[in-house]
């Protein structure tokens, strides 16, 4: 019986392939989507919560809180379903692309928010006896540097949103997992289909992962006071 | 809504299986990882680098979809633990490595001079350290574990999202269910970080 499913599979190979390569494609584009709207909620929200602000300290405590102590999943749930039993409808893709992206967010202020302290208090002292103000002193010296603390925890964050895309299945967003589901259904092949899924989705990732293991070694050397 | 809590305990109950399997399973891949032995930290190797890039919702669907193909057939609930343990053993596997691999090497020389063997250097004087810097990460990852558990409802195992899902279908409320779903989270999720940052502190001093 087995073996009858692996001959059928060999012989739908190409079409499986391309559904999935479309697939593939789609959880592309949802990371780099999410990945955008994650940093800039991120970079946001790190600001507001080393602000002088109290207020603002605690908004951004808050979101950061609840957008990780929740999973993504019932994240999706809430801005798919949830939104659509009150009236707003969104596709599933822009779905995705907000809800992975306002939960990377919350996981991204705290990157940030470490990338920023692990810049030398001195570098702000320093900023100001010259006659900056805070957002300048921000802008021109203190981001700058801050950029390459957080580069490699981006690169790995972006590999994890990588892999999380697939849950994006859930509400329908065509990405791999979805297309995968779907042709399952259809052919019955599970075995084969998801052990290809998992060949994708190890050369989507394998590179990313070589290619931030390589950006940490570099930023490793050449390491300021 | 009562049904909810029931659900949530079946999500606390994945958790708790699915960590036991990582923690045991990961700590023999970190061993095996660190061996002297290159076909076992090989085959460690690739087992991580595989199990790590690959999203754990396909690892759940191979587990359950997949393995009756070659004859296994698994319960929802089973297949989730043993998917979810496996995933984590490939992190913690790392983790493990990473505090073994962080105890100063000299620990590892003072006890080979007094002439004890490499097990009995792991048992008496690596692994204890190793517990101290291995905790907080631990204690990190079971967090995760909880909200991954979310993932199960897919293959319809019995947890709480699933439940959710379910009600929805009942109840025509989709943004009230849903975001009541998320507050258990947070209510399960929430204690457990501030006990991860109380050890974080705890773990840091008398360095």
């Amino acid at each position: 019986m087995t073996g009858e499913t692996w001959g059928r599979a060999f012989a739908k190979l190409p079409d499986i392939a391309r559904a999935l390569l479309v697939g593939a494609v789609t959880t592309i584009q949802v990371t780099i989507g999410a990945l955008i709207v994650a940093i800039l909620l991120g970079v946001l929200f790190a600001v507001l919560k080393t602000a002088p602000s109290r207020a603002l300290r605690t908004v951004a405590s808050v979101y950061v809180e609840v957008f990780r102590a929740v999973p993504v999943l019932t994240q999706l749930f809430v801005i798919y379903f949830g939104l659509a039993g009150i009236g707003i409808r969104l596709n599933p893709l822009p779905a995705a692309i907000i809800g992975f992206g306002i939960n990377g967010g919350a996981y991204l202020t705290e990157v940030f928010r470490a990338g920023l302290e692990a810049i030398h208090q001195g570098q702000f002292e320093g900023a100001f006896s010259i006659g900056m103000t805070r957002p300048m002193a921000m802008w021109y010296i203190i981001l700058p540097q801050a950029v390459r603390v957080v580069l490699p925890p981006i690169g790995n964050f972006a590999i994890g949103l990588l892999k999380d895309t697939s849950i994006a299945s859930a509400v329908a967003a065509p990405e791999l997992m979805f297309r995968a589901r779907s042709l399952v259904e259809a052919t019955f092949l599970s075995t084969q289909i998801y052990l290809m899924v998992a060949v994708l989705y190890l050369a989507m990732s394998l590179p990313l992962s070589r290619a931030v293991r390589r950006l940490e070694a570099a930023m490793g050397r050449g390491h300021q006071a | 809504m009562p049904q909810l809590l029931v659900a949530a305990q079946g999500t606390l109950r994945m958790t708790a299986a699915a960590f036991t399997i990582a923690a045991t399973v990961g700590l023999l891949f970190g061993l095996a990882r660190l061996s002297r032995h290159r076909l076992l930290s090989r085959f460690a190797v690739g087992y991580i680098e595989v199990v790590r890039g690959t999203p754990a919702l396909t690892q759940l669907f191979l587990i359950y979809f997949g393995l009756p193909g070659v004859g296994i057939v698994l319960r929802a609930f089973e297949a989730a633990v043993i998917g979810l343990g496996l995933n984590g053993a490939a992190y913690l596997a790392e983790v493990y490595r990473a505090g073994i691999q962080a105890i100063h090497r000299g620990q590892r020389e003072a006890a080979y001079s007094l002439g004890m063997t490499h097990l009995d250097a792991m048992r008496y004087i690596i692994l204890p350290q190793a517990v101290r810097v291995v905790l907080p990460p631990m204690a990190n990852y079971a967090i995760a574990l909880l909200k991954d558990t979310s993932i199960a409802s897919l293959i319809s195992a019995p947890e709480l999202m699933l439940r959710a899902r379910d009600l929805s279908s009942e109840y025509f409320m989709p943004m009230r269910l849903y975001l009541l779903t998320g507050l258990m989270y947070l209510v399960m999720a929430y204690p457990l970080s501030r006990i991860v940052r109380f050890l974080e502190d705890r773990l840091s001093h008398g360095r």
